[in-house]
């Protein structure tokens, strides 16, 4: 009997004129996506192959290690063409040296700000905003518009348990949404293959957990509908329940979430960090000049000159005075370096405690499961950027003490030369020492962070279980008001 | 498939005391009692809000009764209802089927989620042309269907289920005279085949025409109840007019 109620559901659902617009549409929207999701990382691979080429070329052309500018890039993945999450938002590389902190600059919404504005619909998006609207949009009136239709009271006319109606409500219409769209969703990594994307077996991975979070979503507002249709006598008040169901899941609880998070934990914006860094630093700094401005006053007297004129100065000392005063310069850096990476520290940490709080609580909602399991595999989650940036800021360590150890073998540079006049020699500039060659090959190479789905797991798990529980509990409620439904 | 008691003396059909009273106070049923026997109808004639259709709904243990029991071959309806369901077959006022699905498709589906899975196409064409539905309407989507047509795709599926006992809820509301007759001549069909049939009505001709019994209801009692060999010389309508008035000045009264 199941199996006759299921067929009939599922005859019910692919017959419906309904079924084959929103199908049609569903399948273009969501090749589409894929299509402009393979444009843009086609683009970005451009983009991170130029960037990469670009810095090679610099490296080769310098003439001193003084000279080197460095800059790491975020590697593009292949994920993010189902899933742009936050890949789009954050920079995409950052300038590596000893002097600023590891920051990611240009996304790709700085350089082509109008995809900001019409934003690119990603295949998440489909299935959390088209898919769930559709699934809903199909089952809202699924009990009670067979009780408009005056078809549940001869079906009830039979021997049919509730118990199995109702199972063969969700079954039927799972079967008759869930395979119907697999389709669209084959054809878009057909797509993909036929692009030559490259996807490694762990990519494949991420995909398929992908596709079964994305399922386990959308069987979630299939059976809300069901539920609603089960608690309500009439489909108009069903639809309007079923639309404020998903306004709320979709649209409110994920948003509200953050809020809320915010009002309880605070976490200062960059700009007031930014603002303390800079206080900050202008006052080590100030300090730094009057100090070196005395230093030099007592080293005119100490060499028995009038204050502010070392003319009479050996080189070799002035050289010293040079470097005392490149040390200095970088104490204070460092200083402020440490202070900015205390106050960066700190804000992560209140910043990842907020997130924590923000995704518990929106978690409530199955939009924000999927969409953070969504993420989560794709790689493009809110820790894309912390955890480029952290990889980036290691690499900032080997690097400046590898370039510094480069600078110290050719002696002080960037930029530090002297300049002599003499009334028999003339005018003479100089630098300490001969340049050494710069060999681009002994330079660490940054390596971006890898994600696997492993890295993934943990969330994706969480995620993917609560979908599940959400789908159990609407299903167990759509169970109990069907057994109260009065079929008549 | 059921097995059809033709010459049996228990009933098939048997409401005992059937009462049945509203959460919100309002007595729907009162102390209903009749029995019908397989190859019987029973007609169940009375006005808007009588209890015709709430002694139906009670046999479909689509209600559960207050007091009383409906029975159907012996089993009560709300305490078994499953297996008592095995045991009818319903065509309700207005027949409504899935109207995206084919006069065949809805009697596929309705035939065996009725337990019968033996059905072929054939069987179903001609049960169709049984009940007078033209062949070219068989693979028609019902959306297109007239009330009539719709009423004989109910009535074929009644007879697919093959079931020993049938209730109609005012089966000819609405049909034209034509399709009234051979709905008429298949009810009488159908008793001869051994169906206790009963029936809801205010079609008091009909009733006449085709009951073996006939009961009259108001206000969730019946007031009348006589075999139709006793009213052959009666004028029903009459009679029903006078038990409606009757009802009425001892109400006035």
């Amino acid at each position: 009997m199941l199996s006759v109620l299921i067929q009939k559901e599922l005859k019910a659902i692919i017959l419906s004129p309904k079924f084959t617009a929103t199908f049609i549409i569903c399948s273009l929207l969501m090749l589409l996506s894929v299509y402009i999701g393979i444009q843009e990382y086609q683009n970005s691979v451009k983009q991170y192959d130029a960037g990469k080429q670009l810095i090679d070329e610099g490296i080769r052309e310098a003439t001193s290690w003084h000279s080197v500018r460095y800059r790491a890039y975020r590697a593009p993945d292949p994920m993010q063409i189902f899933v742009s999450g936050l890949n789009y938002d954050i920079g995409r590389w950052s300038a590596i040296n000893s002097q600023s902190m590891v920051k990611l600059r240009n996304s790709s919404y700085t350089d082509d700000p109008i995809f900001a504005v019409f934003r690119f619909i990603d295949f998440t998006f489909i299935v959390l905003v088209v898919l769930s609207l559709f699934a809903i949009m199909f089952t809202y009136d699924a009990v009670n518009g067979e009780r408009e239709d005056g078809t549940l009271k001869l079906v009830f006319a039979n021997s049919v348990p509730r118990a199995r109606y109702i199972l063969a409500k969700c079954i039927g219409g799972w079967l008759g949404l869930v395979v119907p769209i697999c389709l669209p969703i084959l054809l878009s990594i057909l797509l993909v293959q036929l692009f030559g994307i490259p996807l490694s077996a762990d990519n494949w991975l991420r995909l398929a957990t992908l596709i079964a979070a994305a399922i386990a979503f959308f069987t979630f507002f299939i059976i809300l509908g069901v539920l609603i249709s089960a608690m309500t006598k009439r489909s108009s008040v069903s639809f309007l329940l079923a639309l404020v169901a998903w306004i709320v899941f979709v649209l409110i609880i994920p948003r509200a979430g953050v809020i809320v998070a915010g009002q309880i934990l605070p976490v200062p914006s960059t700009a007031e960090v930014e603002g303390q860094v800079q206080s900050f630093s202008r006052d080590r700094w100030a300090t730094f000049y009057t100090a070196q401005e005395e230093r030099w006053r007592e080293r005119s007297l100490h060499n028995n000159q009038s204050e502010g004129d070392l003319s009479a100065v050996e080189e070799e000392k002035l050289w010293k005075y040079m470097e005392e005063d490149d040390a200095a310069r970088k104490a204070v850096q460092q200083e402020i370096d440490e202070f900015d990476r205390k106050l960066n520290d700190d804000l992560r940490h209140r910043r990842t405690a907020q997130e924590r709080l923000a995704f518990s609580l929106s978690r409530i909602s199955p939009a924000s499961a999927f969409q953070l399991a969504a993420m989560d595999l794709a790689g493009s989650d809110i820790a894309l950027k912390s955890r480029n940036e952290q990889a980036m800021d290691l690499y900032r360590t080997e690097y400046t003490q590898f370039v510094q150890a480069k600078q110290a073998e050719s002696g002080p540079g960037g930029g530090a030369f002297t300049i002599q006049i003499d009334t028999e020699k003339g005018v003479s500039i100089g630098t300490p020492r001969d340049q050494a060659a710069v060999d681009a090959t002994q330079l660490p190479v940054f390596v971006p962070p890898t994600f696997s789905f492993s890295d993934a797991a943990a969330t994706f798990l969480l995620d993917l279980g609560l979908l599940l529980i959400f789908s159990i509990v609407a299903f167990g409620g759509a169970f109990a008001a069907f057994l109260r439904y009065d079929v008549r | 498939m059921s097995e059809l008691p033709l010459q049996s003396t228990q009933p098939m059909l048997e409401a005992v005391n059937l009462t049945k009273r509203y959460e919100d106070g309002v007595l729907a049923l009162d102390r209903v009692s009749f029995q019908v026997r397989a190859g019987e109808i029973f007609a169940m004639l009375g006005g808007n809000g009588a209890g015709k259709t709430t002694t139906i709904n009670l046999f479909l243990n689509f209600i559960e009764p207050t007091e009383g029991e409906a029975r159907i071959n012996g089993i009560v309806t709300h305490l078994e209802p499953l297996k008592a369901k095995e045991q009818i077959a319903f065509v309700s006022e207005n027949v409504m089927l899935y109207a995206n699905f084919t006069a065949i498709q809805n009697l596929d589906f309705f035939a065996r989620l009725g337990g019968q899975t033996h059905y072929t196409r054939d069987d179903y064409h001609n049960v169709l042309l049984r009940v007078g539905l033209a062949k070219e309407a068989h693979h028609k989507r019902l959306r297109g269907y007239s009330k009539g047509m719709r009423q004989k795709c109910g009535i074929a599926i009644a007879i697919l289920k093959n079931a020993p006992a049938i209730l109609l809820d005012e089966p000819t509301s609405g049909l034209d005279p034509k399709a009234g007759h051979d709905f008429i001549e298949l009810l009488a069909s159908l008793r001869a085949e051994g169906k206790a049939i009963l029936m809801s009505t205010h079609d008091i001709f009909r009733a006449k025409e085709i009951a073996d019994s006939v009961a009259i209801m108001n206000d969730g009692k019946i007031i009348m109840q006589r075999p139709a060999a006793a009213l052959v010389d009666t004028d029903l309508e009459q009679l029903y007019m006078q038990y409606m008035a009757g009802r009425s000045s001892e109400l006035v009264g």
